[in-house]
């Protein structure tokens, strides 16, 4: 037989990481909400039936909020899957179960997966899900999809509960409190035309839900009489939320052994009671404040609050903290870590295959030209993008510890004060941080925004943060030139690409009205904190090994061997070594060369590496290799400020073509050759400031950071002074607790 | 009052959603009914945004959808 099974729930509860584990595929996961954004489907064998495994990504409610979640919602509402397996996350079941009574009142088939039954168990508890499974009359199965869990049996209930499945039975005795009926005999004929059941029609217009109520096509007068009944959307949410306390109460308490071990701590605590009476009442009272302690931390547990959070939010802690980890990250990755696996890689590709290779050419009496094409082409070019393959994983790695662990979701809350003067979202921010890694993957995941506006402005702000691709680009021309101080030249990249991103989005706010958002709700979970498994860990390195020697033997290695044999070869002459003959990429970017004078790099070889760039960042670096090494392409009086200019050109222009399609994808033909354009200006803008500024500061050191220091100040004083004034008509959100806040005044009226 | 007078570290109890529509709808949604109790967890750095734990999750909030939420002293 042929089913069709939809994996559904509530944003961030396993979905994907329990679709890997039943169809063995690598679909991306991260501690976050939103990281599916598409449907992912698979088709797999069990037990002689042929499924046909869906993803779909997270949603709250039938009632959806942005674009993603009505992909899901479409899924359910046509009724298209044989079941619906319904994922919940035990730390917040009664959220969870709100969806899954809107599935069992649209009655539609579902099996109910309670996951993370292992944070349960840290927290020494049990659940007791005959309870729930009792009421709600669907089979539930307990599990842990991170870790190995008992796929087979999920698979087994849901072939059973597909074969044997006919109504669900369960009462949904809340629905009684509502108007269903009356609501029914309004809007019957509506909604049997529409295709919805009228009983969950009913409860969609009680909850004055857009989508459906748009479906119904109702007239006027239809409209009124709901009018005329009153509001009942927030009473909806009440009597279910109502439901789901009276189903769970109970159900989640301490398992027996942590029980007895609390009883054995107790009477540790009373044995001295009769020996001496001082102590023992410290000691007693210790006992009741511990008692207390953990009691308050439980009711806080209950709440979903963190203690860590006290800490890693904290009003003075927070910034501190997340430039730390920044620094550490930094540190390893491009410091002593990174630097020392890339520099046994160089070692070893050059004693083991350059000199070797070359020297058995020469003994071979190999063409002069193969020898070149091979050893400076092959090996320089790509070699010298391969020994970076430890500093990308280390990115990665570290990329993916903050995805999982749940700190991104922190990073997002903190910048959140930025990023709502600009018009963008906390949210905005995980597809920027992601841009760190890969812009053109990065690009894909903002089709999590609600808001249109601010999901074009997100697309078209990510490739201004330095993608993974340039990192051997600065780290190459860097150790060059700066030798020590490259890491912060490096560093320095970094924070201009997301400096040049923050800049460009306030323009956009204030001069381009299609990228305008205003003020924007933002309505964001906050994922819990959680340890990366070992297994995850390792998936991660080892994908982006694969992806990495993937592109490098693929894309790279043949651009590099066609950007070679263009610039080594003339449209005469042949081979051009040691002859007086232009090769053919010499003439054809020796025409572009001009517009880049400006900039310090105006010849040939430069523009032939930005260009054979535009297919892969990194194949910028070496075409520089293969052109003659970074000595021929940073001529002329300023070589290292050339060469700087290079490297900030190199940040902001296109990154790829491979990100340019997915802006296509997310925001569309239009707006893909606005990036385009976008990319381009900014890139020489900023590289032509730039170039500027830092000749002026060669050729007048001295008056250059005497005006420095006073535009600092001045602009210290300018910052200052729209503090104070803003301070006098208060300010943004203070907690309340501000003196002269605005608000207060107003609440003290109320 | 609402959450944008509530203080951090503080617990509340919710009495209602005001406003209307989608953000409304999201709110009651994601469990802001009445008698829900929620605690204020932090306040963002840069201000304008609210970290709320409430059910067992933790929910960050902009002014306009903590305005909505109606609140009550925890005794």
């Amino acid at each position: 037989m042929e089913y069709t099974v939809s994996l559904v729930g509530n944003p961030n509860v396993g979905k994907t990481s329990l679709y890997n584990r039943i169809t063995h595929s690598l679909e991306h996961v991260g501690n976050w909400h939103g990281v599916t954004v598409s449907e992912v489907s698979k088709k797999i064998m069990f037990d002689h039936n042929s499924i046909n495994m869906v993803d779909l990504p997270g949603l709250y409610s039938l009632s959806v909020y942005s674009y993603e979640e009505s992909i899901s919602r479409d899924r359910i509402l046509q009724r298209s899957s044989d079941l619906i397996i319904n994922i919940c996350e035990v730390n917040n079941l009664a959220r969870n179960l709100y969806l899954t009574l809107q599935l069992l009142e649209l009655d539609v088939p579902v099996v109910l997966v309670i996951n993370m039954m292992d944070e349960l168990r840290k927290q020494g508890k049990v659940l007791n899900y005959r309870q729930i499974e009792k009421v709600l009359k669907i089979p539930i199965v307990p599990m842990s999809a991170k870790y190995h869990s008992d796929v087979h049996l999920l698979m087994d209930v849901a072939l059973d509960h597909i074969k044997t499945h006919g109504s669900n039975t369960v009462d949904l005795e809340y629905l009684k409190k509502l108007p269903i009926d009356d609501v029914v005999s309004i809007i019957g004929a509506n909604a049997s035309a529409a295709g919805f059941s009228p009983r969950w029609a009913a409860v969609k217009v009680l909850e004055n839900d857009a989508f459906v109520l748009g479906k119904l096509c109702l007239d006027e007068r239809q409209s009124a009489v709901l009018r005329a009944m009153g509001d009942f959307q927030a009473r909806v949410a009440q009597v279910r939320y109502e439901f789901i306390d009276k189903i769970t109460e109970g159900a989640i308490s301490r398992s027996v052994s942590d029980e007895h071990h609390e009883m054995h701590e107790h009477e540790a605590h009373n044995v001295p009671l009769e020996t001496d009476g001082e102590l023992v009442a410290d000691l007693k009272d210790k006992h009741v404040r511990h008692h207390n302690k953990h009691k308050e931390s439980e009711r806080l547990n209950m709440l979903g609050v963190s203690r860590l959070d006290k800490i890693v939010l904290n009003k003075y802690l927070a910034l501190p903290i997340f430039l730390l980890i920044m620094a550490l990250i930094f540190v390893v990755t491009f410091g002593l870590v990174g630097n020392f696996f890339t520099w046994l890689l160089e070692l070893g590709i050059d004693k083991l295959i350059y000199g070797p290779l070359t020297g058995w050419l020469a003994r071979i009496n190999c063409p002069a030209w193969i020898t070149g094409l091979v050893g400076d082409g092959i090996i320089q070019g790509v070699g010298g993008i391969l020994v970076f393959l430890p500093q990308i994983v280390l990115l990665f790695f570290f990329l993916a510890m903050l995805e999982d662990s749940g700190y991104i979701s922190r990073v997002a809350f903190m910048t959140d004060g930025i990023f709502r003067k600009i018009g963008l979202s906390g949210r905005s921010a995980f597809t920027m941080l992601m841009g760190f890694g890969c812009s053109a993957t990065a690009v894909l995941t903002a089709r999590g925004l609600e808001d249109d506006k601010m999901r074009k402005k997100t697309v078209l702000l990510t490739p201004f943060m330095s993608c993974s691709a340039r990192l051997p680009v600065y780290s190459t021309i860097a150790a060059s030139f700066f030798a020590a101080g490259s890491p912060f030249i490096i560093f320095g990249m970094y924070v201009l690409g997301a400096a040049v991103a923050l800049v460009i989005a306030a323009l956009f706010e204030k001069c381009i009205k299609p990228l305008k958002s205003g003020k924007l709700s933002f309505i964001m979970e906050m994922p819990p904190y959680r340890l990366p498994t070992a297994e995850r860990v390792f998936q991660i390195i080892w994908n982006n090994i694969k992806v990495f020697l993937i592109r490098v033997g693929t894309t790279i290695f043949a651009l590099n061997v066609i950007v070679w044999l263009l610039s080594n070869f003339s449209f005469t002459a042949g081979y051009t070594m040691g002859k007086d003959a232009k090769s053919i990429l010499e003439v054809f970017s020796g025409l572009i060369a001009p517009v880049f004078s400006p900039l310090g790099f105006g010849n040939w070889r430069a523009v032939t590496s930005l260009l054979s760039g535009l297919v892969a960042k990194e194949v910028v670096i070496s075409s520089i290799e293969s052109l003659g090494g970074i000595e021929a392409v940073f001529i002329g009086a300023h070589p290292s400020l050339s060469a700087l200019t290079f490297m900030v050109f190199t940040l902001l222009y296109v990154p790829c073509v491979a990100t340019l399609v997915a802006i296509k994808k997310e925001a569309g033909l239009k707006w893909m050759f606005f990036s385009l354009g976008l990319q381009m200006g900014a890139a020489y803008i900023v590289s032509l400031l730039f170039h500027s500024i830092g000749l002026l500061f060669l050729l007048n050191a001295g008056l250059m950071t005497g005006i420095c220091i006073v535009a600092a100040v001045a602009a210290i004083c300018i910052a200052v002074l729209i503090g104070k004034l803003r301070g006098k008509h208060g300010c943004a959100y203070c907690n309340g607790g501000c003196r002269n806040c605005e608000r207060r005044g107003r609440n003290n009226k109320k | 009052m609402t959450l944008l007078d509530a203080k951090v570290n503080t617990k509340y109890i919710v009495r209602g959603v005001s406003g209307e529509g989608n953000a409304r709808r999201r709110l009651l949604d994601m469990g802001f009914t009445p008698d829900c109790g929620l605690y204020i967890a932090a306040v963002a750095p840069m201000g304008g945004t609210v970290l709320v734990g409430l059910r067992g999750f933790m929910v960050a909030l902009r002014e306009d959808a903590a305005s909505l939420i109606e609140i009550e002293a925890d005794k």
